[in-house]
């Protein structure tokens, strides 16, 4: 009989041990940020905005959507930025769950933050995020809110430029095939998946900057939709061969369906002088070798650091009241003023060594 | 009963009540205070609120010694099919219907709700089927039935299908008056209805509740009916919550979520064994790590390791105590 209460007593115990054991780990964690701070603060005081007093600033949390491999380079930015500015932030996981992704932010108003960083699970929920904030200041960052109308004076978003990453495709072809004194060709597009904004921004952008460089270029067949897929756009760009329609030019929304366009070119047997000019969006390390290698001539770089650190800055400047893209080299958004755009890089043979 | 026995028994019947409140009075500490709030009460409250309606929901399978698996993706497939239905004109429109009043929304999201509980249910009782697998095969299809009406987010919704969900005034939040509403139900249901005494009955020993005359095939029915009427209220609760519905991310895993929360609570996963009080203790204690430790600043990767401790622990704790009483 005694027994049991021994259990049930030592049991509480294990788990106050446990909860004890995160407390302070999560309080020397905050002690490191510090120490951080001071030596940031030292080496810094004299970079004018950088030197923010962040005892000002208090915690920040950032929630992320998920943990993918270009996510986990924003967090990590992010990450490291505040350690250089000695802010203590701290990152939690949604795991894609909108309703995670809620009472994290409300934790987060609860525990008397001034901010907080926020990586939609689902854009059309951007209204839904900036109520839970309630008087925190929200900064939203990678993906675009559905509806650039919820933004507001302290409801901002820090992100690429989607439109842009398909114009450099296009500005590029067009250089290209003006250096071979060609200005008609033919081109397939392989698309993400149909319906999303990045998918119909890039798409829309990449055949809009081709026309407005002079670049005449006509779709061998409709857009090949290759949901992001390296296996699909494989198999869709070798029926296209098989049926004797090679294009000049195979326009890809990403690296992933780029790689696989090559595959196919590769299994098909064509030497790479004959092969149509291959360009993606990601600058993926597969998509980086394929450069070096020259199948691939053109990817376009997505800035997770610039994403991650810049979400960083701009919550400073909400809560000090700063412009919004101080102490960041990024452009505001002429339209609304309530994003920042961090701006995509096209990536070639002549500089793909800055970027593995 | 003698007196020291009859007090071992509240003990450890109990316990569970005693490392809510070890835990609440930890995160209060290490928080500075900001985590015993009513205002982050009512977080943990609303937070929790949808899982907890499942968790009423699947802690009366487990009692009759099943389980059911299908709730997250129940909660999908009725939540797109309301949403759907009671989504604003403008926008993107998923159907060219007109808007439906809220009710016809949450009621069709609740009729999917029933007929996948009588699929279970008649799964289980009449094809003998293991609870496990009847219910993992719902839960796939359920989830592939929602994707294959939405392959995107359904967002947009009339602030009538959202009341339930979202409406709050103060304190006072509507979504944890709901919960509380189910809370009753399956506490009236189990301890003052013939139909729960006759679950704690077939949980127990079936074939014990049938030579007793009871219907076992016909309870077990509407125990997997009640379990998944949870699931779809619970995925109208997130469709107003959130204000969009994603038939691929909606209520993912949340069945597990739901298990552990009723099994933390006592609920013996050998059937026959379920305290009301224990669930709502399983529901806290979730929601106190999920909300104490992120207000710490905690690593949520620790924070789901802690989960899982906590898990095993109360299990352990379980099986020990039952075991002493048989």
């Amino acid at each position: 009989m005694k027994k049991r209460a021994l259990t049930a007593i030592s049991l509480a115990a294990v788990m106050a041990f446990g909860l004890v054991g995160c407390g302070s780990s999560a309080a020397s964690t905050s002690t490191a940020a510090s120490t951080a701070a001071s030596t940031a603060a030292e080496s810094t005081a004299d970079a004018g905005a950088a030197a923010v007093d962040a005892s000002d600033i208090g915690d920040i949390t950032l929630i992320m959507s998920s943990r993918d491999q270009f996510l986990s380079l924003v967090e990590a930015a992010a990450t490291d930025a505040a350690k250089e500015m000695g802010i203590n932030l701290s990152s939690q996981d949604a795991q894609n769950d909108v309703n995670k992704q809620l009472s994290f932010i409300e934790t987060a108003k609860n525990a008397g933050q001034k901010a907080v960083i926020v990586n939609m699970v689902d854009p059309t929920t951007t209204a839904q995020c900036i109520e839970a904030a309630g008087d925190m200041k929200v900064v939203f960052v990678n993906r675009l809110p559905e509806n650039l109308g919820d933004l507001t004076d302290s409801a901002v978003c820090v992100s690429s430029d989607e439109r842009q990453a398909g114009t450099y495709q296009g500005e590029f072809l067009a250089n290209y095939f003006s250096e071979q004194g060609k200005t008609d060709i033919t081109y397939v597009m392989l698309c993400g998946v149909l319906g999303l904004t990045n998918t119909t921004q890039r798409t829309d952008f990449a055949k809009s900057s081709m026309a407005d460089n002079g670049l005449n270029a006509t779709p061998i067949q409709a857009d090949l939709a290759c949901e992001w897929d390296r296996a699909e756009a494989m198999n869709q760009v070798s029926t296209l061969i098989s049926s004797g329609n090679v294009p000049d030019a195979i326009i890809s929304n990403n690296d992933e369906m780029a790689l696989g366009a090559i595959e196919a070119l590769e299994s098909a047997g064509i030497a790479l002088e004959d092969r149509p000019v291959v360009v993606g969006i990601d600058a993926t390390a597969d998509g980086c070798a394929a450069i070096k290698a020259g199948t691939l001539s053109m990817t376009v770089f997505q800035d997770p650091v610039g994403q991650g650190a810049g979400a960083l800055q701009a919550c400073v400047n909400l809560i000090t009241g700063a412009a919004l893209n101080e102490g960041t080299s990024f452009e505001v958004d002429a339209d609304t003023g309530h994003i920042l755009w961090v701006p995509f890089e096209p990536v070639t043979a002549d500089n793909v060594a800055d970027y593995e | 009963m003698d007196k020291a026995a009859k007090k071992n028994s509240w003990v450890s019947d109990n316990g569970i009540w005693v490392v809510l409140i070890v835990l609440v009075v930890l995160a209060s500490i290490a928080t500075g205070g900001k985590f015993a709030t009513v205002g982050n009460a009512t977080t943990l409250l609303t937070s929790e609120s949808v899982k907890g309606i499942m968790a009423f929901g699947v802690a009366l399978a487990i009692l009759s010694k099943g389980i059911d698996l299908s709730t997250g993706a129940v909660a999908a497939l009725s939540g797109v099919v309301g949403a759907a239905l009671c989504q604003l004109e403008g926008g993107s429109k998923l159907w060219g219907t007109s808007t439906m009043p809220a009710i016809v929304g949450i009621l069709a999201a609740v009729a999917i709700g029933v007929f996948v509980g009588f699929l279970n249910g008649a799964m289980v009782a009449y094809l003998h089927l293991h609870p496990f697998i009847a219910t993992l095969g719902t839960q796939l299809m359920c989830r592939a039935t929602a994707k294959m009406i939405s392959n995107k987010p359904v967002s947009n919704l009339s602030d009538g299908y959202r009341f339930l969900g979202r409406f709050h005034s103060g304190a006072f939040y509507m979504i944890v008056v709901v919960f509380l509403i189910f809370c009753i139900c399956l506490g009236f249901m189990l301890n003052f209805t013939r139909f729960g005494k006759s679950i704690y009955a077939i949980g127990g020993n079936d074939q014990a509740a049938r030579v007793a005359g009871i219907n076992v095939e016909h309870s077990l029915v509407k125990v997997y009916m009640w379990c998944s009427l949870c699931a779809a209220v619970a995925g109208v609760l997130l469709g107003g919550r959130t204000g969009s519905v994603d038939p691929s991310t909606t209520g993912l895993n949340y069945e597990l979520d739901a298990i552990a929360a009723a099994t933390v609570g006592g609920t013996s996963q050998t059937g026959g064994i379920c305290r009301i009080s224990g669930v709502i203790c399983g529901i806290l204690i979730m929601g106190v790590i999920n909300n104490g430790l992120v207000m710490m600043g905690v690593d949520d990767n620790v924070t789901n390791i802690i989960k899982g401790l906590i898990i095993i622990g109360s299990v352990a704790f379980d099986m020990r105590k039952n075991r002493v009483k048989v």
